[in-house]
């Protein structure tokens, strides 16, 4: 029997396990897999420092990124993409990658660099879970490397302001929601009925976009125009986590 | 990337004519290239480039069902995803490439020492990058697996099939096609990289039919790409 393993996430609010897209991805995927976690929220993050979370701990080893925890679930045999063809399983490569470059940039933009979000609803929330002194400057510190990041991946020429790099950022998200729901269609998952890597990924990038309460919101509106997508989270946070669809 | 553009053209039946510049990069609009320059317009980089193509009322992908679109944009966001990064990498991250191949290359049309400074100045730039995405802390041996996991998911995509969407070339394929091609002909100071892609042989098939179908037929007419092709080989040496 496998000692139990132990994940230390951000937490949750808004009627979600967790407001920090990877560390849901993780959850979701534990739950899929029928991976025995003992989730333990941070509430005072010397790890957080190093940009670590989530991080999985088993007996002597530590892991972190969410691709690296996944495949390490994988070989423990906690496998959701048991039943997927090879085919299915170069998509689900590909989907994420589509989720990293298109949706990414503006789920980063939304909580960290817009200014309006950034300041009434994600400093606070996440200043509250860190320990002081740390609160003062580790939000900063993130909010400046999702900025840089943005900056990096999608700035330059021909954007000559951070406004023009964030009208495309949002362009594309929308463009990434719309494929998303074509592909998802009115299945229950993206591969048939049961659950697997991919619903893990898009439900982790989706789910905050569509529950945290941002002043600013023209992406979460725009997902509540995709009714399959909506469904989507509202049927894992049921099935999955025994959380009420209304939060 | 230079390549996945000539591909996408010559798929789409548009003659072009390439030419080699050494401040390309600063004619290009968004600093990147390859870019083409039609009458009075000039487009950089290859999404924009297919919506100017689209425009003028040549598109390979208007086949496509919506869900097919949709795995053809998100397989080429994997390509640009790993492929690119990992190519990116390569060059400018790995301190034997960067010193035997890189820096002479990049900084060829120059005089020193403006050839170190600009060189330099790119290398600083593509390693902040790496930083910022997560890629500064691999090391050569795990982009190498990054590059093998991606190249597996194109072999399974691609199956037994001419195209990856079965018999007529897309995007994608054109994309494709320019990365896997300057992998498999570009000397580096190791052959892992071409090696990853070679395990693969409907990988190495389906370069060698689209340097055929596409390529073979305009090497007498285009004389400006000789320089071009200088550094590589033809895959069916």
């Amino acid at each position: 029997m496998a000692a139990p393993m132990e994940l230390s996430c951000w937490g949750g609010g808004w009627g979600l396990p967790s407001v920090h897209p990877e560390s849901l991805t993780v959850m979701a995927y534990a739950k899929f897999s029928g991976a025995p976690l003992a989730v333990n929220t941070i509430n005072n993050s010397w790890r957080a420092s190093k940009g670590d979370v989530p991080v999985l701990i088993s007996e002597d080893t530590v892991i972190s990124q969410p691709a690296k925890i996944l495949n390490f679930l994988r070989k423990q045999k906690y496998n959701a993409d048991y039943e997927l063809s090879a085919k299915q399983g170069a998509d689900t490569l590909a989907y994420i990658a589509l989720l990293e470059e298109r949706l990414l940039p503006s789920l980063l933009h939304t909580f960290w660099v817009d200014a309006e979000n950034y300041c009434s609803v994600t400093k606070p929330w996440f200043a509250s879970r860190i320990a002081f002194p740390l609160s003062l400057y580790l939000p900063g510190k993130m909010s400046r490397e999702a900025l840089n990041r943005i900056l990096l991946t999608r700035g330059g020429p021909p954007f000559c302001s951070l406004t023009e790099v964030e009208a495309q950022i949002y362009r594309d998200a929308k463009e990434c929601l719309n494929l998303l729901s074509k592909r998802l269609g009115t299945s229950q998952f993206f591969f048939g009925d049961t659950p697997t890597t991919l619903d893990a990924f898009v439900f982790g990038f989706l789910a905050p976009i569509y529950k945290v309460c941002f002043p600013r919101v023209h992406l979460q509106e725009h997902l509540k125009q995709l009714p399959n997508l909506c469904r989507f989270c509202d049927d894992i946070l049921t099935c999955y986590f025994r959380l009420t669809a209304s939060g | 990337a230079t390549l996945c553009f000539q591909a996408f053209l010559q798929m789409c039946n548009l003659p072009i004519r390439v030419v080699c510049r050494a401040n390309a990069e600063y004619m290009s609009p968004s600093g990147k290239l390859p870019f083409i320059h039609v009458g009075n317009q000039v487009v950089s980089e290859l999404g924009p480039i297919v919506q100017f193509v689209k425009a003028k009322g040549h598109s390979l992908s208007d086949g496509l069902d919506e869900v097919q679109k949709a795995e053809m944009k998100a397989y080429m966001e994997l390509v640009n995803n790993m492929l690119l990064t990992a190519e990116l990498y390569l060059q400018w991250c790995d301190d034997v490439t960067v010193e035997e191949i890189t820096h002479p290359r990049y900084g060829s049309p120059y005089p020193w020492p403006l050839n170190r400074i600009l060189s330099y100045q790119k290398q600083w730039e593509v390693r902040r990058k790496m930083k910022a995405i997560g890629w500064a802390g691999k090391t050569l041996q795990q982009v190498l697996e990054d590059v093998d996991q991606c190249c597996q998911a194109l072999s399974q995509r691609l199956g037994t099939q001419p195209y990856f969407f079965n018999k007529q070339p897309t995007e994608l394929d054109a994309l494709v096609f320019g990365h896997l091609f300057t992998i498999l002909t570009t000397q580096l100071t190791t052959d892992e990289l071409s090696e990853k892609v070679k395990h693969y042989s409907n990988l190495t098939a389906f370069c060698r039919r689209i340097e055929q179908q596409y390529f073979e037929g305009n090497d007498k007419e285009s004389s400006s790409t000789a320089a071009a092709r200088s550094a590589k080989k033809s895959l069916l040496r």
